[in-house]
């Protein structure tokens, strides 16, 4: 079958002796797959891209290629969440193109799959750093908000427990501290993608804010959120009470929940602020590991027993673990393919094999660092 | 290569020939080299070394066999095979570095280009077709056509003559005039930058300024032309 493409692919237009290679390799794959010869000039261009932009429908074929989400789904779905380096690419872009890999086809497959009586599942995602576990992450947030799940995106639990700016003693329990202005933050954010589910889920319980303010039972949980926002000292609050009732009303079963918290090992550090994990029926929790705003711990600690610590790996035992590595040979030439494509490699050189061979040799096909270096070529 | 070559091992004969001499007092051999006088200058450009063997002419025959026989100096350590490396950029960073700091300075240098691509690349595609074409978003051609811009015609030179210092109008040297250039570009960032910008972030101004033949670069490259004109009188105090 090879020889009988590479028939078809000789008589061909004349390509570029580097592409040639590539374009009767990359034609046998997807042509095993697609059942259809693609004209092999348009190959190398239109490999990276797929036009499936529901997480849903993404299946294997799609792995390497890139989905793009229309700007105006990204502000409601990602407020925050989405790291510093890809919002300005996406600022610069005009558009944002996010890859489809195996280790969020497999987690999508997992949470496709989830059964809803039981409790939820734990999936840890971890890697070295910049293998992509936040991209992962946002990937499993944007196909559970096209699902319709409540989604619970906290972007980066080390924020919420370092350098903090104001220090406030928590009214619910003596030994806890606030942050008041990370919380409003998160209120905010959280309002923008979840705003239709807050106005039909009703708290259980009364809340008294202030002596004269509170929340009568049966309110809707838009109002609490209300209360944090206006109420800067008792945002912290808020949040608790948005946790505690989405916890609460969870195992109903009127609506789904995803927990998806970056940075999770920030939560079992040496801190001041301690959060307990919570277990929830009917949902999902998601949960990636990071060593970069982790405080006292080695650069090159990344399984999870290192960055958890005792103390957490057994509260969050038993969990799933995925693990994200640097990128394919197929998924490095995808990657290439769109920045030139997208022009962000600028360099005369960059676009020969030998550019090509250089940077893939420079980043270790590490996705961080690739971008890095694609930034000043 | 085989001129500075000649020139080299001339200079080397004279020093040899010098200890002849009697000694002189004041007069010390300063500047050596741990290499010998049969040492040959390295070659970092890869493609020199993947030309077949019929294309290679006599010179470059001559040159192969000497390399078999002699032996190569080491090549400096900011020097690179990478086919990404640029003279002029490691100029430019060497003259920002302070303090032997070279790391910093080689960030700010690769932020400076990341900022004028992404300023760029957003012109770029917020603009409508025709505009596209007349939009340059490689960082290094900017970069380069921007100190081309800064670089002056014609420069002063400090003269005393009679007691008086003149300042005498003179053509300036293909090397005066890079320097020249990117000093004018770093003094200019360092003075005139509000506390509180990134050094990258106003480099990147000033180089897309300079690029379009504006800005306050240009306008010391004008002033040094103009006073130039100005001392035109004492052009004939040039002796070179």
């Amino acid at each position: 079958m090879l020889r009988s493409v590479k028939g078809v692919i000789c008589q061909g237009p004349k390509l570029d002796s580097g592409y040639f290679l590539h374009a009767s390799a990359r034609a046998w794959l997807s042509a095993a797959v697609n059942q259809d010869v693609q004209i092999p000039a348009e190959k190398p261009r239109t490999v990276f891209r797929t036009s499936e932009s529901n997480p849903a429908n993404h299946a294997e074929q799609h792995e390497g290629q890139h989905y793009s989400i229309p700007l105006q789904e990204v502000k409601v779905v990602f407020p925050h969440g989405l790291p510093y380096r890809f919002q300005m690419q996406m600022k610069t872009f005009n558009e944002s193109c996010l890859m489809v890999r195996k280790p969020a086809l497999e987690l999508l497959g997992y949470l496709k799959s989830t059964n809803f009586a039981h409790p939820a599942i734990r999936y840890v995602i971890y890697g070295e750093k910049g293998t992509g576990k936040t991209m992962t992450l946002c990937h499993a947030v944007h196909y559970c908000a096209k699902q319709d799940w409540l989604v619970l995106h906290i972007p980066d639990a080390h924020l919420w427990v370092k350098n903090c700016r104001e220090l406030m003693q928590s009214s619910y329990n003596k030994e806890r501290f606030d942050q008041p202005l990370e919380a409003s933050t998160w209120l905010k954010n959280f309002k923008t993608s979840n705003d239709h589910f807050l106005k039909e889920i009703k708290t259980q319980q009364t809340y008294m804010w202030t002596k004269r303010e509170s929340t009568e039972k049966g309110r809707p949980l838009g109002e609490v959120v209300e209360q944090g926002l206006t109420r800067v000292k008792n945002a912290s609050d808020a949040v608790g009470v948005v946790l505690k009732e989405l916890k609460k009303q969870c195992p109903l079963g009127s609506f789904r929940l995803l927990v998806a918290v970056d940075g999770i090992n920030a939560l079992w550090g040496r801190t001041a602020l301690r959060k307990k994990d919570k277990s929830a029926n009917g949902g999902a929790i998601v949960t990636t590991l990071s060593q970069t705003g982790s405080l006292f711990k080695p650069r090159s600690a990344y399984l999870p027993h290192e960055l958890l610590g005792k103390e957490g790996f057994d509260t969050l035992d038993p969990f799933i673990p995925i693990q994200v590595s640097n990128y394919s040979q197929r998924e490095f030439e995808s990657c290439y393919q769109y920045y030139l494509d997208r022009k962000w490699l600028q360099h005369e050189r960059a676009s020969t094999e030998e550019g090509r061979k250089e940077l893939l040799f420079l980043s270790n096909s590490n996705p961080w660092q690739l971008e890095r270096i694609s930034a000043y070529l | 290569m085989a001129a500075p070559m000649a020139g080299r091992l001339a200079a080397l004969g004279r020093r040899l020939a010098a200890p002849a001499r009697a000694w002189l007092p004041g007069l010390t051999q300063v500047r050596w080299s741990r290499y010998g006088p049969s040492y040959l200058e390295p070659v970092v450009n890869k493609e020199v070394n993947r030309k077949p063997l019929e294309e290679l002419s006599e010179e470059e025959k001559t040159q192969q066999e000497l390399k078999a026989l002699h032996p190569i100096k080491a090549t400096a350590s900011n020097v690179t095979s990478s086919v990404f490396s640029d003279p002029t950029i490691s100029k430019f960073t060497n003259m920002m570095m302070k303090g032997g700091n070279k790391v910093l300075a080689r960030s700010i240098v690769t932020q400076t280009l990341e900022g004028i691509k992404r300023k760029q690349l957003e012109k770029y595609y917020q603009a409508s077709e025709e505009e596209r074409e007349s939009i340059e978003c490689n960082p290094y051609i900017i970069f380069h056509q921007a100190l081309k811009n800064c670089q002056p015609v014609i420069g002063i030179y400090n003269i005393q003559k009679g007691g008086k210092t003149y300042q005498v109008p003179s053509p300036l040297k293909d090397n005066r005039k890079r320097f020249l250039a990117m000093k004018w570009l770093i003094t200019e960032c360092r003075e005139h930058k509000h506390h509180r910008t990134f050094m990258h972030e106003k480099l990147s101004q000033e180089l897309l300024q300079a690029f379009n033949n504006e800005g306050p670069v240009i306008k010391r490259k004008h002033d040094m032309h103009k006073m130039a004109e100005a001392n035109r009188a004492y052009a004939h105090y040039r002796w070179w």
